[in-house]
């Protein structure tokens, strides 16, 4: 066997992108109804690089190496399951058997497309109807994004055994409806593709709420929903909304390092750094724009992606298309209308009317129960109200907003913003 | 210059669910540890042990064969590294910067004793 000592050959990230692959690959091989059988075999096959490379040394193909061992892994377990009476276990155990279980260099293309397809198929199997949409993002996370209980548990904010429970529901549920790993045809894909995208977005939303200094695992969250995008969108099973999701969320984080300043501070979309920005996501973006723009149907992520789109191509803060993004938001509030989508659109009407027809356009959605934990609604409010010049309802606003839950940073703006209003 | 046996003594329990990520950062910790040693020209040699209990044979004359004293134990001897070191203090340092010490582990340092060098 080659072996390499240097550190330097473990890919960024391999043991993270290779389980959620090995994962899939034997979830095929064994079916649905062993996943959590696939899961430990991969586990055991990480542990087994963690003892044996420090000693010998990086095999000169890391990634083989993973898959050979996980799949003798799984062999054993299932050999175990079989002694211990368990029925119906020949199919899998054969199928192992015959598995190429070598990725032999990283030239072989046609084995790599395989893993696309194993992958893309998991996907779609954690995003099925029958489980609830909670369930898909934590199992999505855990069986193809290489996350860990307890690192969902900190991307979401919750506790370690809610998520265990969520995922050990889920894998029953996978169970006892005969959940198929397999790429559905015609209405069922359409649907189970909608599952997919809604999964993603939640995901991706979910990280970029985070704010630099919280955990970075929930900007692992970004990462992540950008590369199940991608993968959905380099698949037979691509749709104009795929690339328009791929698309807004290239935009979107490309912008995640220039939201704050160096001190840690928050900076709003028009004040930041465009410097910052990264050119390459933004470049991203435009390609997958380019490409949603084939379809016929327009979709709330294509008109999110268009408004993305409108502020990556302002060079400058004073330089953003306002009037265009109104334009996209009333289309918005046409296509899925939702209390925040109206913040928003609110936030630009205050650029273009000033902050009295702002606050118009707001004063419906002030007793809507879906904000009441929303800081953004009196912070906006609070905002405007500044420019006016109440200075008292402002500083009511923020006092309120304080009160809900919000990021370290936020908390600071907040804070800030309620002490010019007492000051002035 | 006498050589060093770092004996390396790990939980393979605790890494139950830690997740990927976590795991190759581990793991690219041994790897520096493990390249250093080899830059600096102290490595002679290292080994995994199987993973296993092992035997253990005692007694006079017709040895009796059991299993390995550490079945009971959660911690098990995971492999060895042979350093040249000046002498224990330098073959300490060496040790202090074994990850497995981060990781609840233990390292046991012995050295060859020079007798058997001589050669």
């Amino acid at each position: 066997m080659n072996l390499v000592a240097s550190p330097e050959v473990l890919v960024d990230h391999l043991f993270r992108s290779r389980a959620g692959q090995m994962v899939s690959y034997l979830t095929r091989l064994l079916g649905p109804e062993h996943l959590d059988l696939a899961e430990e075999a991969v586990q055991e096959a990480l542990l087994k690089a963690l003892q044996n490379w420090p000693y010998a040394g990086v095999p000169e193909n890391p990634a083989g190496w993973l898959f050979r061992v996980a799949r003798n892994a799984a062999l054993d377990a299932i050999r175990h399951r079989t002694m211990a009476g368990e029925k119906n276990t020949e199919f899998a155990t054969q199928r192992l058997r015959d598995a190429e279980a070598v990725v032999k260099d990283k030239s072989d293309d046609r084995l790599e497309e395989q893993l696309r397809d194993d992958e893309l198929q998991m996907v779609l199997m954690c995003c099925h109807p029958a489980l609830s949409s909670e369930a898909r993002v934590a199992l999505s996370l855990k069986t193809v994004g290489g996350f860990s209980t307890r690192e969902i548990a900190r991307a979401f904010l919750s506790d370690e055994r809610t998520i265990a429970q969520r995922l050990v529901r889920a894998k029953r549920q996978i169970r006892e409806s005969s959940i198929a790993f397999e790429l559905p045809g015609g209405d069922d894909l359409a649907l189970r593709l909608e599952s997919a995208l809604a999964v993603i977005y939640l995901m991706f939303n979910e990280g970029y709420a985070a704010q630099s200094g919280e955990d970075l695992v929930r900007h692992d969250l970004c990462g992540e929903a950008l590369r199940l995008g991608q993968l959905l969108a380099g698949s037979s099973v691509c749709t104009p909304q795929v690339d328009a999701l791929v698309a807004l969320m290239a935009f979107q984080a490309a912008r995640l390092a220039a939201r704050v300043d160096a001190s840690g501070e928050l900076v709003l979309l028009e004040d930041q750094d465009r410097a910052q920005w990264d050119r390459g996501l933004i470049a991203l973006g435009f390609r997958y724009f380019a490409r949603c723009a084939a379809g016929r149907q327009i979709s709330s992520y294509h008109v999110q992606a268009a408004i993305a789109a409108t502020h990556a191509r302002a060079t400058t803060g004073g330089d953003i298309h306002w009037q265009t993004i109104l334009e996209l938001y009333d289309q918005l509030m046409d296509l899925s209308p939702s209390p925040i989508v109206a913040l928003n659109r609110a936030v630009v009407i205050a650029k273009l009317q000033g902050p009295e027809a702002a606050l118009g356009a707001l004063r419906p959605f002030l007793e809507d129960s879906s904000l009441r934990n929303y800081y953004l609604l009196p912070a906006v409010r609070g905002n405007l109200l500044l420019e006016i010049g109440d200075r008292e309802a402002a500083a009511d606003c923020f006092r309120q907003a304080l009160e809900r839950p919000c990021s370290e940073p936020e908390k600071r703006f907040l804070q800030r913003k309620l002490k010019e209003c007492e000051q002035l | 210059m006498p050589s060093y046996m770092l004996l390396i003594y790990d939980n393979p329990a605790n890494w139950a669910s830690v997740s990927p990520e976590d795991m190759q950062k581990a793991l690219e910790k041994y790897m520096a540890w493990g390249g250093k040693l080899r830059s600096s020209g102290a490595y002679l040699a290292s080994h995994k042990l199987a993973d296993d209990v092992g035997k253990v044979m005692r007694g006079r004359g017709q040895a009796r064969v059991t299993d390995g004293p550490y079945s009971e134990t959660k911690e098990i001897l995971g492999g060895y590294f042979l350093v040249k070191a000046a002498n224990y203090n330098e073959a300490v340092e060496y040790a202090r910067g074994c990850p497995s010490l981060e990781f609840g582990g233990t390292v046991e340092v012995r050295q060859v004793d020079p007798m058997t060098e001589a050669a």
